[in-house]
């Protein structure tokens, strides 16, 4: 583990997806830290356990089980010392309601889950090296759904 | 009340009548007066004569008195003295009736008085005539004396006598004349007055035959009334009732009876036959409704079920208003309605409300379904197979490498048509919120998300300046990109491609068969392409869902755009036509509400 390297966390039940995501990281030669959770339930409990390093980015699932992602979104963004992180809606659905609603809750951006692997590693590239505090300030509905360029 | 007529006439009538009875009051009054006088006059002519008739027995006995005394001084025949003797009695009789009649009259009196004192004196010297003729005591020049003294005192009597009986012509004249000025009314006055009180009555008569006429056409008005609001209480199915607060009295119309199920007038209503046929469930509520009219002098809609006799509900709704009549009774008119009709409908609709809304819920989560649940498999396959390296495809057969991209293709096709159901099926579903948005905005964003393949086809899109309308923005936005998409994916090899946008405001009169004629203007919204068209028979079913003209191998496509093209515009109520020549270009005109 490097320290300067970054803390991703990636909430997601599927395990497929896991996967790739593992993959992508691994290919992008960044130095990353990539650790993952299967549910809602057990990404709240990591979160509130101290012992853990809270992620620098957290890319969170929307349909999970136990507890789904924009309850997980909700309850992080209502905690003091973790309303901070900066999330990234990672989903299948690319339905207008979603993407509205997280806007709204205050997710930082939002990644249609690509159909492809190539995709699928621009986007993580994309995000990780993006500067979050200049980001952050200039946050909008247009760019809030990430679209490649 | 306003049908009631005003019959203003029967206040002049009045006036008329009393005159023409004043009238006749004075008229016959008159005529009694008139009456009486003459009856008066005559009686005073009676009086006149009887005093002149007396007057002449009077005379004629003293002449009588005279005859028989000459006779019996001539003869000296006794006999001849009877008519003497007999004379002084009728003169006193005479002269007793004649006092009587002169009874009233002071001159006559005195006259009557002085004729006695002359008639005396006759008589005293008819006594000295027969005292002197008497040949025991004859002297000539002495019965000479009293002969023509007797001669003198008959000329007075005379004179006396005519005297008198020309003081009573005299007074009779007077009288009559009095009379006379008395009744001054002439008979011309009394006859013009009899005519004018006559007309008068005719008048009445004629003005209470008007109004009889006018009360008969009213009537008749009312009873045609009547019998049409019984006939459309019948057909509308409600009924009137009226009560009478001050008598309570309360009156059902015939209808009210059918309604609860019974004949008629088959029961005097009352304040409990109100509420006697209410279905239990609802008696307390309508007898509050009731009792509430009362002080807010209005009934709001009360909506209960009533039982009829043979135990069937019926559905009721009932409102009422406190007026007041013209007699200042107070009268609560209430109207009832069998609304069974309507609420079995009601309820019918909505329990379809409940399926339709049932059938959009799971079309919703049909919805869901396909974005989420679908779409994960099948972009999984296709992540995989991107994950297969062309390193994984050099060890590969032919055949297999074959296989992997048909995989591809395959998941690819069944990507882009789960998306465009999506697309179909949202535009369906999702609130539509109508904004007024400028239409050159939503055309400039359709043609930046078509960027890339109009630089590729190097199309030129003109467009004029498009109005600002209300519309469901990201819809429009979509139906530009996919009619434009169409055109571009449909054009000529080898030719560029030319869309041509036109917008012209039309009246909605001017296409009575596809515009709504409602809404009185629409914006024509024309894409016209230079491609390569279609056969104009196919101008309708292009718009059906999944319809195709071309393979998909020539041309890739779900067979949705169009289809979703027409939901849109059927979503802001307009209207969407396509026309062709085929190899010559197309145009898609699109009607949208002012």
């Amino acid at each position: 583990m490097q320290k300067n390297a970054l803390h991703i966390l990636l909430a997601d039940d599927d395990e497929d997806d896991r996967l790739f995501f593992k993959d992508a990281f691994e290919e992008i030669k960044i130095q990353t830290n990539v650790n993952f959770v299967h549910d809602g339930m057990q990404l709240m409990d990591h979160l509130m356990n101290p012992d853990n390093k809270l992620p620098d980015i957290l890319f969170l699932d929307l349909n999970m089980p136990k507890k789904t992602g924009k309850e997980c979104l909700i309850e992080i963004k209502k905690t003091d010392h973790l309303k901070d992180i900066i999330i990234a809606i990672y989903s299948t659905s690319s339905s207008e309601e979603d993407i509205e609603d997280t806007f709204i809750q205050g997710a930082n951006i939002y990644i249609k889950k690509p159909s492809d692997f190539n995709t699928l590693k621009k986007i993580i590239n994309e995000v990780v090296t993006v500067n979050w505090h200049y980001h952050t300030s200039g946050l909008n509905r247009d760019n809030f759904l990430l679209r490649l360029k | 009340m306003k049908w009631i007529p005003n019959f203003n006439s029967s206040n002049s009538l009045r006036v008329i009548f009393v005159i023409a009875v004043f009238i006749l009051l004075f008229l016959s009054s008159i005529a009694y007066k008139h009456n009486q006088d003459l009856n008066e006059s005559s009686k005073l002519v009676m009086h006149t004569y009887e005093i002149n008739i007396q007057l002449e027995r009077l005379m004629s006995a003293i002449k009588d008195a005279e005859t028989g005394q000459r006779g019996y001084i001539i003869t000296r025949n006794a006999r001849f003295l009877t008519p003497y003797i007999y004379s002084r009695d009728k003169v006193n009789t005479s002269f007793i009736n004649l006092k009587k009649l002169t009874a009233d009259n002071p001159q006559q009196q005195k006259n009557l008085h002085r004729l006695f004192k002359l008639i005396t004196q006759r008589f005293v010297s008819f006594e000295n005539c027969l005292k002197y003729s008497d040949p025991k005591t004859y002297d000539k020049r002495k019965l000479d004396n009293h002969m023509f003294g007797g001669r003198i005192l008959m000329e007075n009597i005379r004179f006396k006598v005519d005297e008198m009986n020309d003081i009573e012509k005299e007074f009779l004249k007077k009288r009559l004349k009095i009379y006379d000025s008395e009744i001054s009314l002439s008979p011309l006055f009394s006859i013009s007055l009899f005519l004018v009180a006559l007309s008068f009555i005719l008048l009445a008569y004629r003005q209470i035959s008007r109004d009889f006429e006018r009360l008969k056409v009213f009537n008749k008005k009312l009873l045609i009334s009547s019998g049409l609001i019984s006939e459309s209480e019948n057909i509308g199915k409600f009924s009137t009732w009226q009560w009478d607060l001050d008598s309570d009295k309360i009156d059902f119309s015939d209808n009210q009876f059918q309604l609860l199920g019974l004949e008629p007038r088959s029961f005097a209503p009352n304040k409990a036959t109100l509420i006697k046929y209410v279905h239990p469930d609802d008696k307390e509520a309508v007898a509050k409704a009731i009792d509430g009219i009362l002080d807010k002098k209005h009934l709001p809609f009360v909506y209960y079920k009533i039982i009829r006799p043979d135990f069937e509900v019926r559905y009721f709704k009932t409102t009422g208003k406190l007026v007041t009549d013209q007699q200042g009774s107070k009268i609560l008119l209430g109207i009832n309605f069998d609304i069974t009709d309507e609420h079995l409908l009601n309820i019918e609709l909505q329990e379809r409300n409940k399926e339709l809304e049932k059938s959009n819920k799971e079309l919703a989560s049909f919805n869901h379904v396909a974005s989420h649940d679908l779409q994960e498999p099948l972009r999984k396959i296709q992540t995989f197979i991107s994950r297969v390296s062309d390193a994984d495809k050099e060890v590969m057969s032919e055949s297999g490498k074959n296989y992997i991209t048909k995989i591809e293709s395959s998941a690819k096709r069944m990507r882009v048509l789960i998306d465009d159901l999506l697309l179909f099926s949202r535009t369906n579903t999702t609130k539509k919120e109508f904004i007024k948005v400028n239409l050159n905005e939503l055309l400039n964003n359709a043609e930046s998300e078509l960027a890339e393949i109009i630089e590729e086809k190097k199309a030129i899109i003109s467009a004029p300046k498009l109005p600002k309308l209300s519309v469901i923005p990201y819809q429009i936005e979509q139906l530009f990109i996919n009619l434009i998409g169409n055109s571009l994916k449909y054009s000529q090899p080898g030719l560029r491609p030319e869309i041509s946008i036109s917008s012209e405001k039309v009246s909605a009169s001017d296409y009575p068969e596809i515009l709504e004629q409602s809404v009185k203007k629409f914006h024509k919204i024309t894409f016209s392409d230079n491609g390569m068209g279609f056969d104009p028979q196919f101008k309708e079913t292009i718009f059906i869902l999944f319809q195709r003209l071309h393979s998909k191998t020539d041309y890739p496509g779900t067979g949705i755009g169009l289809a979703i093209c027409k939901k849109i515009v059927e979503n802001h109520k307009g209207h969407i036509t396509a026309d062709s020549i085929l190899g010559k270009g197309s145009v898609f005109t699109v009607f949208l509400p002012d």
